[in-house]
């Protein structure tokens, strides 16, 4: 039968195949996942539907390929009899989704798993199913490599990262505290930071912002029962910057040998989470009262959190923003911009600094530190200098926003 | 009652502070989760005050005992010396006392709130806690469940008596009882029946459920039986309990057995039968956790529900009710709400009874490693044959190691006797290290000690223990 890349998520009509999980020749079990493909969201593993022999491979690693198109061709067998259990355990089946299943305790009295409690680790740490990895130590034993094979074996250039785990190697820099595989979101992470690393020329301007204003006006909202968050305020400050300073929302073409400036101000928000940074976008900021900011903001966060993000969701940002203050530490970060984009601010922690007011007195004021990349291509310092100097002026008296507010 | 619009918000509410639940607290606590303890009683769960730390104060007590009574031989003299239980209460309570005021300080420490009430589900994501005539509605992001269990009555038993009692109850005993019924076959019924019986009661077991061994390994029973014996404690096996009588001063069971019928009277009875979960108050049907037949809940191996950010542990799961699995399964729920991928696994837990001499089991039994089709070597150590023992005066019991003939991976390890339960932490290792004979043999034990009777006993599956009679050797490889 023909597996066929089916339609895997809202508004998506092509993924990159990003590897086999499984060789040809290869038995596979029902649901063993087959391969891994990888949208700009998300990456999503393939399963087989039913056992069979894996007979070959009808796309190659690194294609983009439609809703659709047959991916792999999978010889079904007569009747997947016990006798053909030994075989159905491969390297890639050890790739299953980590969905255990709920157990009665007598569970514990059957088969036990050969591998020291560290290889075990290992291996849950990496999503891999001990109990299907073939042991090569002694008595059929786990070994920790064993665990790094079958992770290598789902790699798409499986010859380099046999150099990578090669014994010399491990012997040189031990790899106990376990291996991460270098795939799906963090692939595309890196990608997108690597190309925007080396076509922008990156400058990074540093302000200090008085919050304490913002802070005092945000309680009195949560009086009145309005639970605003300050990126919010953020958000709505820079949208009136961007007005005033429009080559930040533009983009560079370098061959047409034109700066386009864009109408819109769709901001992206760089968001933590568990699989990696992702960027959700909210569109329309200049359109949007900064109550509707809030909310589309939350909306999003959580479902960037769940994994749950479409395509649109993500795509169409013309400036980012990273809010890294909740996390604590920094005082300042040199951002990488998003492709093809000009310019990101950063917001950082707020501390409370000992400020001198006027009248030469010693105030305690909360300072909150913002970093702002820009491509100097398209812009030059003193412009960045002004653009946050502005956006310092509006959050110092969040005040000063109505009178944008169109 | 009424519930309260206003919930307070919290992050990890953890429902019971026996060492399930207070396990779990500390280590969200350490992986910076902010957590909130309820417990309805006292801090420390069964475990603490009313289980394992009450019995072992009693067996500690009847071994120091017996101890005393073999004094003359070590050259210490004196006056005999009689049992005070009312005295041994005293220390009971002091010592729990004193434990329960570290697992305090710990909580405290780490930040840990305790809220004193009972628990019960509104929601997915809400809790009501009552506590006297207050009931407060809080808020949670994920909670574990780790309420425990409770001891079922027997069918048989139709009214309470203050002659009956079990493992939450025993430490009310004033003094030493004079004819004990012992109801039961698992670790708690032999802790408690052999020290009494050391204490000075007549004491008489009666397996529970027709059973005709207790619960280990046949070599152990076997070893028990030549122990009892001697003790003069008497073994009804194969008997089905048909009614009870409570009199003011004394018990009468009627038992049946093989279709003839008697009675038996005792003093007093204790009863070690099973246990059910503590569920009634939890309102579980109102979120959709699932329970199985007997109503435990079932969780995975990370200690998740059926709800993916409800957690339980402890009695209140499935499996044996002991304190080590609550720990285990507490320690990985709370990894696990911190993210971390974090398992439990009780394929060699060990089954330990603190009796004299102790009795130490993990991994697969003989029979259960010939029934999984294992091609089995055993190697067995008498400890009469260990120095250290001699040297001690206790050289009761042994060391039992089974392994696999094939691939010489050891499957499991059984011991009766003095230190087995200090003992048993290295094979648990050993099999958890999935080790081959060789990997015993070879280290360097320490001389003179018991550790070389496990050393001698993994040797004898080569037959290569030193301090073997050959005899012995050849009669155990007939077995």
């Amino acid at each position: 039968m023909e597996v066929k890349l089916h339609d895997i998520g809202e508004g998506l009509t092509e993924a990159e195949i990003n590897c086999f999980l499984v060789k040809p020749g290869e038995a596979v079990k029902a649901d063993a996942p087959l391969v891994e493909v990888q949208t700009d969201k998300m990456t999503a593993e393939i399963p087989a539907p039913r056992a069979g022999i894996i007979k070959e491979f009808k796309v190659q690693p690194g294609e983009t390929v439609s809703v659709g198109t047959t991916i792999l061709i999978l010889e079904e067998e007569g009747q997947a009899g016990p006798e053909n259990e030994e075989e159905a355990i491969s390297m890639g089946a050890a790739f299953k989704p980590q969905q255990e299943l709920l157990h009665s305790f007598a569970a514990f009295k059957g088969k036990r798993v050969l591998a020291s409690p560290f290889t075990r680790k290992i291996a849950r740490e990496n999503g891999i199913d001990i109990d299907n990895v073939i042991g090569t130590g002694p008595a059929g034993r786990v070994m920790d490599e064993d665990i790094f094979k079958c992770m290598a074996s789902a790699q798409t250039k499986p010859v380099e990262l046999e150099i990578a785990f090669s014994p010399e190697h491990l012997e040189k820099t031990t790899t106990d505290k376990g291996i991460i595989p270098f795939r799906g979101r963090r692939k595309v992470i890196a990608k997108k930071m690597e190309k925007s690393l080396s076509t922008i020329p990156h400058c990074t301007h540093f302000e200090e912002v008085d919050v304490t204003e913002l802070i005092s006006f945000r309680k009195e909202l949560k009086s009145l029962n309005q639970n605003i968050s300050a990126t919010a305020f953020f958000l709505k400050a820079l949208s009136i910057c961007l007005n005033e300073f429009p080559v930040f929302n533009g983009e560079l073409h370098e061959a047409k040998e034109e700066i386009h400036l864009h109408s819109e101000h769709h901001i992206g928000m760089a968001v933590d989470t568990e699989e990696g940074l992702i960027v959700p976008v909210i569109k329309h900021v200049s359109n949007k009262s900064i109550r509707e900011i809030h909310a589309e903001m939350k909306r999003l966060t959580g479902k960037a959190i769940e994994n749950k993000l479409t395509e649109k969701e993500i795509a169409g940002g013309t400036f980012t923003i990273s809010n890294v203050g909740p996390l604590g530490g920094s005082f300042g970060a040199t951002p990488i911009i998003q492709h093809p984009q000009t310019a990101l601010v950063s917001f950082h922690k707020t501390k409370k600094m000992p400020v001198v007011a006027d009248g030469d007195q010693i105030v305690i004021r909360s300072i909150m530190n913002i970093s702002m990349s820009f491509d100097h291509r398209v812009a030059d310092g003193a412009t960045a200098v002004r653009f946050t100097n502005r956006f310092a002026e509006l959050i110092q008296n969040p005040k000063m926003i109505v009178l944008e507010l169109v | 009652m009424v519930v309260g619009e206003l919930a307070h918000e919290r992050d990890v509410i953890i429902i019971g502070g026996g060492p399930g639940g207070y396990h779990a607290a500390i280590r969200a606590a350490q992986l910076g989760r902010h957590v909130t303890l309820v417990e309805r009683s006292l801090l420390g769960g069964i475990c603490l005050n009313k289980g394992c730390i009450p019995s072992k104060i009693l067996t500690q007590s009847a071994g120091k005992f017996t101890a005393f009574q073999d004094g003359e031989i070590w050259g210490l003299e004196g006056e005999a010396i009689s049992v005070n239980l009312k005295k041994l209460n005293q220390y009971m309570k002091k010592t729990i006392e004193q434990l329960r005021a570290g697992i305090e300080a710990l909580c405290r420490t780490n930040k840990v709130e305790i809220l004193e009430g009972s628990a019960s589900f509104l929601s997915e994501d809400r809790v009501g806690i009552e506590h006297g005539d207050r009931f407060e509605v809080f808020k949670f992001k994920d909670a574990i469940i780790a309420t425990g269990g409770t001891p079922k009555k027997p069918l048989w038993l139709k009214e309470k008596s203050e002659r009956v009692f079990d493992i939450h109850s025993f430490a009310e005993l004033s003094e030493t009882p004079k004819k004990l019924l012992v109801y039961g076959s698992d670790y708690i019924a032999l802790e408690i029946g052999m020290a009494f019986q050391a204490l000075g009661s007549e004491v008489i077991f009666i397996l529970d459920e027709g059973k005709t061994e207790f619960d280990f390994d046949h070599s152990i029973c076997r070893e028990l039986k030549r122990m009892f014996k001697k003790k003069k404690i008497n073994v009804l096996r194969n008997v089905d309990v048909m009614d009870s009588l409570l009199a003011e001063d004394h018990v009468v069971l009627t038992l049946e057995s093989e279709g003839k019928s008697e009675t038996i009277t005792g003093s007093q009875l204790f009863i070690s039968a099973s246990i059910k979960p503590n569920t009634d108050q939890l309102c579980l049907n109102r979120i959709g956790v699932e329970q199985c037949p007997a109503g435990f809940i079932k969780v995975d191996h990370r200690s998740r529900t059926t709800q993916p950010n409800i957690f339980a542990v402890g009695d209140v799961t499935d499996g044996p009710a002991l304190a080590v699995k609550a720990i285990k399964q507490g320690k990985t729920a709370a990894e696990a709400i911190a993210g971390i991928k974090s398992e439990s696994d009780f394929h060699f837990i060990p089954l330990v009874a603190h009796t004299q001499p102790p009795i130490a089991s993990v991994g697969l039994t003989e029979e259960e490693a010939i029934k999984m089709g294992h091609d089995i070597d055993i190697g067995q150590f008498p400890l009469s044959a260990n120095g250290y023992s001699i040297l001690t005066g206790q050289k009761d019991g042994f060391i039992k190691v089974i392994s696999c003939k094939e691939k010489h991976v050891l499957l499991g390890i059984h011991m009766i006797g003095s230190g087995a339960i200090e003992l048993i932490s290295s094979g648990i290792t050993a099999l958890e290290m999935a080790a081959r004979d060789e990997d015993m043999i070879f280290p360097n034990y320490p001389h003179p000690s018991v550790n070389e009777g496990l050393l001698e006993a993994v040797e004898a599956l080569k037959n290569k223990a030193i301090h073997m009679p050959l005899s012995k050797k050849e009669e155990r490889m007939k077995v």
